[in-house]
């Protein structure tokens, strides 16, 4: 009730007008929604009223962390990294910049989280990144005890090929559910009517594009299905199978990476499919406005991506966290993932080590500030400054390598 | 003919000529409609890529690399020829001595069962698709000793091989053996009649046959994905690093979806395109140029 409520103002009203809408939607839903949804999961909620969150408009400030660790000296000048696809523009801005001050070069491969995951588990590469962390099971194929450093956060959108249609379709997790595992198969299908009534939707044949390697992107989409989708986790056949790096799409015609996925999506009409923000802004693809915990539809960006942490206030000492869906902040998108780098905890190369700690805690400080160029979002102090901490335990032949 | 001229009363109305002459014209009219398709569609991908690429290709795409934001526009490709050139001139330095040696072997000394067997590997070896080459590279060596540019090195001069090996065999086919026997009845040793004639002889051939087999490598892409793995930002001159060649950037861009990413790798085509070209050119000319010498 409250939801139809909300979304009405808001599709009366002015876009510039709809951040007001919203919050006086949310004051009404703070003695119900958000408090219910509380006592499920362990992240504990924040009063979202309290300091009304900017939507998609004008930029956000820098973090401006300024709490790196000490260069550490003798470090190597190159560096060899792959893995993720969705974190491949902001590594490549980072990389850039960093060579330009440091003089040191790293060489980041946009090859997929699942392909990253393995160049790390052959020792390959220095290090490796996914979007997705390594589980117990990936980290017996390794040589070692890995390292898991959350680098950035960013949103997965559900981007559309529409003629006609303009950003902003809304959908909810089941609706998004049923056309990934075949169950709407046109446009114009009753659910997807019921949540967009003053949109007219063609008949077109819904055409879903997902992943065909192993994808980190994937994780993060396929998490939020299984979440709050009943009709995706029965299609798939139960809560283990209908998440992951990998999953038996249903439907669909597979890309490789970011870069497949937006091809297909934008050579199709009637197309859809996953693929993060920049990807989707760089080619000036539609893309959904998803229904969050707090029951209002978000348009994803940098500031609804931010609040996707917002009220998480425990992270477990690892950080393999799952930050997919858990916020019950009234302006979080609710697909927000985290890419995690991955480096093998006790080095052999001291250079090798002085060079990826040098690296990532620039990123984790400086490079946080660079986030915006290019549509992705800083780390919330809280992890941030776990992140930091994580880098410490990395060791070169039993040694820390930061003290 | 003579017998026939064309004015003889009758010569028209003679229906097996008629037939034949017909049929002539049908097959020399198919055998040009090939030509034309097959140098209309290299001139078609050459125009295609020239008029795509050129809108992005100036000097600086030459000595720039590309910029941090792949949505970015400027920047170049500099980092992918110089590592084009370095992974294919060492490649070039290993898979050209080894090939024209086989080659040498299997035309002057090899008889038998073992010339027959190194004679079939070879064939295989040219139709093994390279990415095979660059997996069984990855699998000895990246595993080993990370990516670098030598291995691609190694995977290009695994291509470049039979390639070197099949076409030089050819040339020194082609030497008459007049002269081999001529040298040895005066007395050469076999050593000498190989290096001083055969080899002299057919040389126009394999530098020919050798420029071809590196036009070849510089535009692999597959056997590189899987061993120098690419170094889409930064300049690496050092071999034991990973490096960047243009196939692999040209790849890299193709693909990212970025609109300014696509416009580096038409310009990185024609770039590479202009090489091979060069090359080939080069071989021509060395090839004409030591057979006026050598005549």
């Amino acid at each position: 009730m409250i939801v139809k409520i909300e979304a009405r103002l808001n599709r009366d009203r002015p876009v510039w007008r709809r951040a007001a809408g919203v919050r006086a939607a949310l004051t009404l839903m703070i003695g119900g929604t958000v408090l219910a949804a509380c006592g499920s999961t362990s992240p504990a909620t924040s009063a979202p009223s309290a300091t009304p969150t900017p939507v998609c408009t004008g930029t956000t400030a820098n973090p401006g962390y300024s709490n790196g660790l000490a260069t550490v000296s003798g470090q190597a000048t190159t560096l060899s990294g792959a893995g993720s696809t969705f974190v491949a523009p902001m590594m490549s801005v980072w990389t850039k910049a960093y060579a330009t001050a440091n003089s040191v070069q790293v060489a980041y491969q946009s090859v997929g989280s699942g392909a990253g995951i393995a160049q790390l588990q052959a020792n390959t590469v220095d290090f490796g990144d996914s979007d997705a962390f390594m589980k117990d099971s990936d980290i017996a194929k390794a040589k070692g005890p890995v390292v898991q450093i959350p680098l950035v956060q960013a949103p997965v959108v559900v981007a559309y090929n529409l003629p006609g249609v303009a950003s902003g379709l809304k959908l909810d997790g089941d609706t998004i559910g049923k056309i990934f595992s075949g169950g709407i198969t046109v446009w114009n299908d009753p659910a997807i009517k019921a949540l967009n009534p003053a949109i007219t939707l063609p008949s077109t044949p819904v055409a879903v594009a997902h992943r065909s390697d192993g994808s980190g992107t994937t994780a993060i989409f396929t998490d939020f299905m299984t979440q709050t989708s009943p009709a995706w986790v029965t299609a798939l056949g139960g809560s283990t199978t209908s998440v992951g790096k990998t999953v038996a799409w249903p439907v669909g015609i597979g890309g490789k990476g970011n870069e497949g996925v937006s091809a297909v999506i934008s050579q199709t009409p009637g197309g859809i499919g996953y693929i993060e923000l920049d990807y989707a802004i760089a080619q000036h693809q539609t893309y959904a406005d998803v229904k969050n915990k707090a029951g209002n539809f978000v348009e994803p960006c940098e500031q609804t991506a931010a609040n996707a942490t917002v009220g998480i206030t425990s992270y477990p000492s690892d950080l393999r966290v799952d930050i997919v869906n858990q916020s019950s902040n009234a302006q979080a998108y609710p697909i927000t993932g985290l890419t995690w780098a991955l480096v093998y905890q006790n080095q052999t190369k001291a250079a090798t080590a002085a060079a990826l700690v040098n690296f990532f805690s620039w990123v984790l400080t400086k490079g946080q500030d660079l986030t915006g160029s290019v549509n992705y979002t800083p780390l919330g102090p809280t992890l941030q400054a776990l992140c930091i901490a994580q880098l410490k335990k990395i060791t070169v032949n039993g040694t820390p390598v930061s003290p | 003919m003579t017998q026939l001229a064309v004015g003889t009363p009758g010569f028209r109305n003679r229906p097996a000529l008629r037939r034949r002459r017909a049929k002539s014209a049908v097959l020399v009219g198919l055998l040009i409609a090939a030509v034309v398709v097959a140098v209309g569609v290299l001139a078609w991908v050459l125009v295609y890529v020239a008029i795509q690429g050129v809108g992005a290709l100036n000097l600086g795409f030459l000595t720039q690399t590309p910029p941090g934001n792949p949505a970015a526009a400027g920047g170049g490709f500099y980092n992918g020829i110089v590592g084009s050139l370095i992974i294919v001139g060492i490649a070039a330095l290993i898979g050209i001595p080894l090939g024209i040696g086989a080659a040498i072997y299997l035309v002057e000394y090899g008889r038998g069962r073992l010339a027959d067997t190194i004679r079939f590997f070879n064939d295989v070896l040219i139709g093994v698709p390279t990415i095979v080459t660059g997996a069984f590279i990855y699998a000895i060596w990246v595993t080993r000793f990370g990516f670098s540019g030598f291995a691609g090195s190694l995977a290009l001069a695994i291509v470049m091989l039979p390639l070197v090996t099949r076409t030089t065999e050819e040339m020194l086919r082609l030497v008459p053996n007049e002269l081999r026997e001529g040298s040895l009845a005066l007395g050469a040793t076999r050593s000498q009649t190989v290096m001083r004639v055969c080899i002299p002889t057919a040389l126009p051939g394999i530098i020919t046959g050798a420029m071809l087999a590196v036009a070849r490598a510089m535009g692999e892409t597959a056997p590189l994905l899987l061993t120098a793995l690419g170094n889409d930002l930064f300049t690496e001159y050092n071999p034991a690093k990973r490096m960047s060649t243009l196939s692999l950037q040209i790849f890299d861009n193709a693909v990212t979806g970025f609109q300014e990413g696509q416009g580096r790798a038409w310009a990185g085509a024609l770039t590479l395109i202009a090489i091979v070209l060069i090359f080939t050119f080069v071989a021509r000319f060395f090839g004409r140029r030591v057979r006026t010498s050598n005549a």
